[in-house]
């Protein structure tokens, strides 16, 4: 029983991370249909940024910050250089686009930062036992701010005008543009808001999963399964299978093998694909976002 | 759905798109300066390393010292008047990546020798090529299936096989007859519970549990989880940093108690500052380098370690790991060989396997036709970590 639960708490620090990348997917996937291979490597530099602020002797919060003001600026540049310039944005033309985006800032970060996986100071250092249970402070950190986050974005989109803006342009983006909303606007909108997810994702994860340039397809791999266990469209099914993938992964390791800990992921994707395309938790049809 | 499968598609042939394109650059850069190899021009030894991907942490400290050293050689005017070239690449820490690089080194860049690679499974992959192509390697990496009836590759590090004699001795010793192990799931730690099992048969001693991570894993819970049920009387952790480091570090927080030994992939920094404070206490079998202060006056080796210490040290303002030690005495290893015997391939294999008293960074090498890799088990000392740092342990068992 200890096993299982500890385990399972495992699991959750790690699905809440992978939660946190698949909003990153999620919300810019609903607004232009692009499913952003870059989301992953958002993360990585968002960890490599903190690490080498705290590094020069910035304190961890400011830290962070610059973290993700960066990946910020980043996500907003991406979008504006290589997103809003195409005429006819389909899925296919936007893997190519994203995957060389995410294959740039991959050797931008080898270049900057070195090969060597590093991992950020924890938050607060250490942890303690319950039942039984050893819990670290810095998992408390990822599934606190993991939450508030990815409440702070279903908010966004259910009660402001901008986030209703947003699920217009997910809805009926031709209504949206009669009624004068920009799509240009909501892509960047949803750019920035992938850029901060991802951000928060990366800076949370860094203690304990450390970062290197190339995390990011690791993280950017298990975000997009667990969007897609949402159905791709719904911030809500994406956090679920970010939990979900994260457990679902660690009971495996403990119980099966160590060895088929990656191929959960993979496993659970044709699984849904084939049998539930609209996802494990939405009904068929459900509104997006 | 439709869309969906669609995209799957895309993805994949948008990969290879990728990949066959990165691949031409990288081809790209090979001029047509190959020639045969002959006795005047410039002598050429090859390298390849681990640089980026799982195995930084070796083949960066590596390629540094490689660096060094061709510059001293250089400044003391080659080998014998000839100049030497240094060529190294970078096999991403890849099976693939390593037998194409090496396919470029021997086929365009046409080298004398070839050096590495960092670890146990590009190492692998190289070997039937330098077979094949009748070209001297030296690997740096550890398991003894590299040179297992090899006839033109050697290897530098120590094998698993000596380690785990040091291991197992110091185990019967301390009276322990379990093992739970935790082990590197690629080459590295291939074999490695077989050979726990064999070497340990004698005093009784034998492997009770084994979980696998991969080189570049992360969480380590589950197996720690499995190896506090397993209850063994020691533990064995069989990886490289910083996997090695995070590994023990979910050992401790998982309130494991039982005593810790970890391999002779673990001698640098990096394994250090990712272990933290859960690493004081535990046991390694180390090179000599890694306690090089600590050592008696007396030690054979101690004047060639301080010497590299610090000209290492003064290059590049950080002490070198063991596994620059491997680069060390894989360059060394060549480079006295093609002074002795220049670049006629068969003379400079011949050469090498009739080393006998070098005496490098991890262990004073002497190579048979039947041992390759040519250090026995007194070039590991055992090493424990107090307050961060290694230290000799006082009671080798010897």
């Amino acid at each position: 029983m200890t096993d299982l639960l500890q385990l399972v708490f495992a699991g959750l620090s790690q699905g809440a991370v992978y939660a946190l990348i698949a909003i990153g997917f999620v919300s810019v996937f609903t607004v232009s249909g692009v499913i952003n291979l870059a989301q992953g490597e958002f993360a990585a530099l968002a960890g490599l940024v903190a690490i080498s602020a705290v590094g020069s002797g910035l304190p961890l919060p400011a830290a962070a910050a610059v973290a993700l003001a960066t990946v910020a600026i980043v996500a907003v540049l991406m979008e504006r250089l290589t997103i809003r310039p195409v005429k006819r944005m389909t899925t296919l033309v936007s893997l190519i686009l994203t995957l060389g985006v995410s294959t740039a800032l991959k050797a931008l970060m080898l270049l900057v930062f070195g090969p060597n996986a590093e991992g950020l100071t924890p938050f607060t250092p250490g942890g303690f036992t319950v039942a039984g249970v050893s819990i670290r402070y810095q998992e408390l950190w990822i599934l606190a701010i993991a939450a508030v986050v990815a409440s702070a974005v279903y908010w966004f989109y259910d009660h402001t005008l901008a986030g209703k803006s947003l699920r217009a342009c997910a809805e009926q983006p031709v209504a949206a543009r009669l009624v004068g909303i920009s799509l240009g606007r909501a892509s960047l909108m949803a750019f920035l808001i992938a850029g901060c997810v991802g951000a928060v994702a990366g800076v949370l994860a860094s203690p304990i999963y450390f970062t290197s340039w190339e995390s990011g397809l690791t993280l950017g791999l298990k975000g997009f399964v667990a969007a897609t266990l949402g159905g791709l469209v719904s911030v809500r099914g994406a956090v679920l299978g970010g939990l979900l993938l994260g457990v679902l992964e660690n009971l495996t390791a403990g119980y099966i093998s160590t060895g088929l800990r990656d191929a959960v992921a993979f496993l659970l994707l044709i699984v849904v694909l084939v049998a539930r395309p609209s996802g494990v938790f939405g009904r068929h049809a459900e509104a997006r976002v | 759905m439709r869309c969906k499968t669609a995209t799957a598609r895309v993805a994949v042939v948008a990969a290879a798109v990728t990949l066959v394109l990165a691949g031409c650059s990288e081809s790209a850069d090979s001029g047509g300066d190959a020639g045969p190899a002959d006795e005047s021009g410039p002598i050429k030894i090859g390298a390849v390393l681990d640089i980026t991907g799982a195995g930084a942490s070796l083949g960066v400290p590596e390629r540094q010292t490689l660096e060094l050293l061709a510059e001293q050689l250089q400044a003391e005017g080659g080998i014998d008047g000839r100049e030497v070239e240094l060529i190294i690449e970078d096999n991403q820490s890849t099976e693939d990546g390593a037998a194409q690089v090496m396919n470029k080194l021997v086929n365009q860049d046409q080298v004398d020798i070839v050096l590495g690679a960092s670890r146990t499974g590009p190492s692998l992959a190289m070997r039937p090529i330098a077979e094949s192509s009748q070209t001297p390697m030296i690997s740096l990496a550890a398991n003894q299936a590299i040179v297992d009836g090899s006839e033109w590759v050697f290897k530098s590090a120590q094998n698993d096989r000596v380690v785990i004699e040091r291991m197992i001795e110091y185990m019967a010793d301390q009276g322990w007859s379990t093992i739970g192990l935790a082990r590197d799931a690629s080459g590295f730690g291939e074999g490695v519970q077989e050979m726990f099992d064999e070497v340990g048969a004698e005093a009784g001693i034998s492997v009770v549990a084994v979980e696998r991570f991969a080189p570049d894993a992360t969480d380590f819970t589950a197996q720690m989880v499995n190896l506090r049920d397993a209850g063994a009387d020691v533990n064995v952790i069989w990886g490289i940093p910083p996997a090695a480091g995070l590994a023990q570090r979910a050992y401790a927080q998982l309130g494991l108690t039982t005593p810790v030994m970890q391999s002779h992939g673990i001698g640098n920094q990096v394994f250090l500052d990712t272990a933290g404070e859960s690493a004081n206490g535990l046991v390694a079998p180390l090179g000599r380098l890694v306690v090089a202060e600590q050592l008696p006056e007396d030690d054979p080796q101690q004047e060639v370690i301080t010497a590299f210490v610090e000209d290492y040290t003064a290059e590049y303002g950080e002490e070198p790991s063991t596994f620059a030690g491997h680069a060390y005495d894989g360059w060394h290893l060549a480079v006295d060989a093609l002074r002795e015997a220049g670049t006629d391939p068969q003379a400079l294999r011949d050469e090498l396997e009739g080393v006998e008293d070098f005496v490098g960074i991890s262990g004073i090498f002497t190579m048979t036709p039947e041992d390759h890799s040519g250090l026995a088990k007194d070039a590991l000392v055992l090493v424990t970590v107090e307050n961060g740092d290694w230290t000799l342990l006082p009671d080798q068992g010897n």
